[in-house]
């Protein structure tokens, strides 16, 4: 666990999107610009930047509800050899917040699941960590990925709501 | 911010193939349904190959349009394949399982052979 006292934290970046469809993209983009040189090798690049777009975008979508004045906040920063991403919206906590069904592929071609809610499993899969807090009005997301070492080839080591606080993940319906 | 995602349809012996490129999201599915739709109604293709070679982004929404494919080809009788992803979007389909229940090949050369060498 980093913290604001940690004598290697760094902000990386702090910067808003607005709400609209899409614009998890430029969150990536900027969250990707902001990493640069902290020593992720490409591959785990990639993973961060689906985990960030997809956070995002649910943050956007079912957070913010598309409204393009309400910001969502990001932040990156290091320490510890830590990367760590927080995505904040304003919609609260989740709605019937805790696990879903898991993504089944084989009940999803039958019929049994919706095509969609993927979001959330990518993240899981993508990133070392992640938990989920919501404060009032702020509901945020916490992506952590390590710098160094060989997590990539393994898979994640977490929940989604195992530090969670009040609240639960968004339940996505992406 | 605008996506955009295109999709180029080809009638070969033995299938067809939709060439995609842009972007794989919420925005792309009336491309996607329209492209399959155009590659299944000349003729009554057993594979349609999907080539993302030109693709640049796939999200979660995106994953689910490409499941919906499947469903649909899959209830016609129809394999689907798919060539060109990245290493990082091959991962993904490991991740889905799409993998599993789509043979993924390198280039589109290559899942065209496949195609040929089936209708010869």
């Amino acid at each position: 666990m980093t913290s604001m006292t940690s004598p290697s934290f760094r902000q990386l970046a702090s910067f808003t999107v607005r709400s609209e469809p899409g614009n998890e993209r430029l969150a990536l983009a900027q969250v990707a610009e902001a990493v640069a040189g902290e020593g992720l090798s490409p591959k785990r690049l990639e993973r961060l930047k689906t985990a960030v777009a997809e956070a995002a975008m649910n943050a956007i979508e079912h957070g913010n509800r598309n409204q393009p004045e309400v910001p969502v906040d990001v932040e990156v920063t290091a320490a510890d050899g830590d990367i760590v991403v927080t995505i904040t919206d304003q919609g609260g906590a989740p709605e019937g917040a805790g696990p879903g069904a898991e993504p089944d592929l084989a009940a999803k071609l039958a019929g049994e699941q919706a095509p969609r809610g993927w979001g959330l499993f990518l993240i899981r899969h993508m990133v070392d960590a992640m938990d989920v807090t919501t404060e009032g009005t702020r509901h945020t997301v916490r992506l952590v990925m390590r710098a160094t070492g060989n997590a990539a080839e393994r898979g994640p080591d977490c929940g989604a709501s195992a530090e969670a606080g009040e609240g639960g993940p968004r339940e996505d319906h992406v | 911010m605008k996506t955009t995602c295109e999709a180029d349809v080809r009638i070969l012996p033995g299938g067809a193939v939709i060439v995609l490129s842009g972007e794989i999201d919420g925005h792309a599915a009336d491309t996607l349904t329209e492209g399959y739709e155009r590659a299944v109604a000349s003729g009554d293709p057993a594979t349609v190959v999907l080539d993302f070679a030109a693709v640049r982004y796939i999200n979660s929404t995106g994953i689910a349009l490409i499941v919906s494919v499947l469903a649909r080809a899959r209830a016609q009788g129809r394999s689907v394949v798919a060539s060109g992803l990245s290493d990082h979007y091959r991962e993904i389909f490991d991740i889905t399982r799409l993998s599993d229940f789509i043979e993924l090949f390198p280039s589109l050369d290559g899942a065209v052979s496949r195609l040929t060498e089936a209708a010869g």
